[in-house]
């Protein structure tokens, strides 16, 4: 199997100190932000981009990937212990293992979230390890009208399926194709949009606006909004899990991975809906019901492992298409791709090929990164715990500090930091009439790409716009579009909502 | 929850506000310059679909607003008393920095920032916060520009 052998050769790349180190500093880092409230993987990916001027391709993905996972490991923590999630996808977490903490069994929850995350986030690298080289060698005979196809599915589940409206959703999908228009126009050389700003010609990068709507959106918007929880910090207990709690947790955690991993791998826009789509299974398939937060229970153990779990195996997931389409399915995705491409690297089937060494170090990187963040966060939960101190007046600032940085350092213009302020106040909307926000970042890094598709697709078709229904492959993404928007209806249709309150 | 058939404004104003950002797309695309040679795809043609789909959207919004506003919407969000305050102290550190950093260097800046932004979140020992704020951007402007290579603007500025 040349699989295992490439596998090798990644972990060979992989365990050398050097990369070992950017591991051990993604996860280490990735952990943090996960732990603290406001500060998403995205956002710190966006922040630390700037190294990729400096640091070897290899490095540099490695700690972002690590970043990228060990946020999902520790935004369960703070969801558990405080009832803030850290994450948004750890919003379900926050539901039953707060609960289990209110009840004394706070460090079980922890555990089953740990040991969760690590075997999902396992087994989903397994499933990466198998399944992305043969989707990258189908991908291979895609032509551009395949990929537009594609690229048209990825707007619409991204926009579609998030969210509590698909209205809204495409609002923000549409602001997020603006943004992505201003600039030069690489076919035709004409800049557009630009309002006769200089700075505006290079186009708007994709870090200012995640910071402008994730950092400064974020904050502005919890001093207008959200008042402080004044409700205290629960004891760590011991993590011991009993012969019931693992009997519980494990078919949990594996039911969670086979939901997570899939969403993770098509647009769906992160993993929301993944969790929420095992907590309610864990609901209805558990023995003891009464234990739900809905029913007024102690705090059921399946829905803090089967949520965990599909939350890993999604964020892993998102790599596939990713790595062998160039497509990234969430934000901190997205984010990513913007790292591949500074270092002028084109995710995609190519990169198999061009760059086989890097894809193949960075899932080696990925299984080790599983240990590492097992290791950090189980032993060393109390540590992390500590981190919830700081408090909320420095916390914050140091964040808008930190925008500023990664803004400004990008190319040293005022100019862009009154665009993030900008951005910012757009946010604080977006936020407070329920607009989703990953539609905006896939929408703009997405759209240039979907316009360059169209154009090679009808050069080829000398203009035939029929095209993207008459080539199989293009026909098939192009129905599958049309079920995503019909689907949500169906569901609706059906009484399903994918709401944590029911 | 607004009642049945009201009419929110607030909602409505982001209907028409989209509605009017498609108008100013499909204005700008108008008047792009022709392009020369053989030209498959127009470079207007993508801004006109953008376009078309903004307003289209903005249309659906507006009807939404107009009658009982935006569906699936929590509408009991009533702001926190002071929230106002504290996002025009980090709205003002934001501007600050923007404006100043060019003049005052970078650690002056983000350490204004920095003050500025704990005092919209509450804090209320601003000659503290300043002090913490310098002694958080002077590493992180030593490790961007010495292991990063990102150079930012001066320390502080010579004239200082």
């Amino acid at each position: 199997m040349d699989i295992l052998a490439n596998l090798a050769m990644g972990f060979s790349a992989a365990l050398t100190p050097i990369n070992l180190m950017w591991g051990f500093v993604g996860c280490l880092l990735g952990t943090a932000i996960g732990v603290l409230p406001g500060i998403g993987p995205a956002l710190t990916v966006a922040l630390l981009l700037p190294i990729t001027a400096k640091v070897d391709p290899t490095g540099a993905l490695i700690m972002f990937a690590g970043i990228y996972y060990g946020a999902q490991f520790g935004g369960s923590t703070t969801s558990i212990l405080l009832n803030t999630p850290g994450e948004s996808s750890s919003m379900v977490t926050a539901l039953e293992g707060n609960l289990m903490a209110r009840n004394g069994r706070a460090g079980p929850a922890l555990a089953t979230a740990a040991i969760g995350s690590f075997v999902a986030g396992t087994i989903a690298t397994i499933l990466l390890t198998l399944f992305a080289p043969l989707v990258a060698r189908l991908a291979l005979n895609f032509g551009p009208a395949e990929y537009f196809a594609i690229l048209v599915l990825s707007f619409t589940t991204v926009s579609a399926v998030l969210g509590a409206s698909m209205l809204r959703g495409f609002a923000s999908l549409g602001i997020g194709l603006t943004i992505g228009m201003i600039g030069l126009d690489s076919t035709s050389g004409i800049a557009r949009y630009t309002l006769g700003v200089p700075e505006l010609v290079d186009g708007i990068e994709v870090v200012l606006v995640a910071v402008g709507l994730f950092a400064v959106g974020e904050a502005l918007y919890s001093l207008l909004y959200q008042s402080e929880q004044a409700e205290g910090r629960h004891r760590l207990t011991s993590l011991w899990m009993t012969r019931a709690d693992w009997k519980r947790s494990v078919p949990a955690w594996l039911r969670g991975t086979f939901i997570g991993f899939p969403f993770g791998s098509i647009p769906a826009g992160g993993a929301e809906i993944p969790t929420f789509l095992s907590y309610s299974t864990e609901r209805k398939l558990s023995r003891y019901p009464k234990e739900f937060s809905a029913n007024k229970g102690q705090g059921a153990i399946e829905g803090v492992a089967g949520p965990e779990a599909a939350n890993n195996a999604s964020a892993t997931g998102s790599l596939v298409p990713l790595l062998t389409l160039g497509i990234p399915t969430s934000a901190t995705a997205a984010i990513l791709l913007a790292a591949f491409q500074n270092y002028n690297l084109q995710p995609g089937p190519m990169l198999f090929e061009t760059s086989a060494d890097l894809v193949w170090t960075l899932v080696a990187s990925l299984y080790i990164g599983n240990v590492i963040l097992l290791v950090l966060n189980l032993p060393l939960v109390g540590l992390w715990v500590k981190l919830l101190q700081i408090p909320r007046p420095y916390l914050n600032a140091g964040i808008l500090v930190f925008a500023t940085i990664g803004v400004y350092g990008m190319r040293h213009s005022s100019f862009d930091l009154l665009l993030m302020l900008a951005i910012g106040w757009a946010g604080v909307l977006m936020r407070r009439f329920d607009f989703p926000v990953a539609p905006v970042i896939v929408g703009m890094l997405l759209g240039p790409m979907a316009e360059k598709q169209l154009r090679n697709a009808l050069s080829i078709s000398e203009g035939d716009w029929t095209i993207f229904f008459t080539q199989p492959i293009s026909a098939f993404f192009m129905a599958l579009t049309l079920l995503v928007l019909l689907v949500p209806y169906l569901l609706h249709k059906r009484g399903i909502k994918l709401h944590e309150d029911d | 929850m607004a009642a049945p058939r009201a009419v929110v404004p607030t909602q409505l104003a982001i209907g028409i506000g989209l509605i009017v950002l498609s108008a100013v797309l499909a204005v700008g695309a108008f008047r792009f310059p022709p392009e020369m040679g053989f030209v498959i795809l127009p470079a207007y043609v993508y801004p006109y679909a953008v376009a078309g789909f903004l307003c289209a959207v903005g249309v659906l919004l507006s009807y939404q607003a107009l009658s009982g506003g935006f569906r699936e919407l929590d509408g009991s969000n009533p702001g926190i008393a002071g929230g106002k305050l504290g996002a025009a102290w980090v709205t003002g550190g934001l501007l600050g920095v923007a404006l100043l950093i060019n003049l005052i260097g970078f650690v002056l800046a983000a350490g204004l920032l920095f003050a500025c932004a704990a005092r919209g979140f509450g804090s209320r020992h601003p000659l503290r916060d300043l002090a913490i704020g310098i002694a958080l951007t002077l590493p992180i402007y030593w490790l961007f520009n010495a292991g990063l290579g990102v150079s930012l603007p001066p320390l502080v500025n010579a004239w200082i």
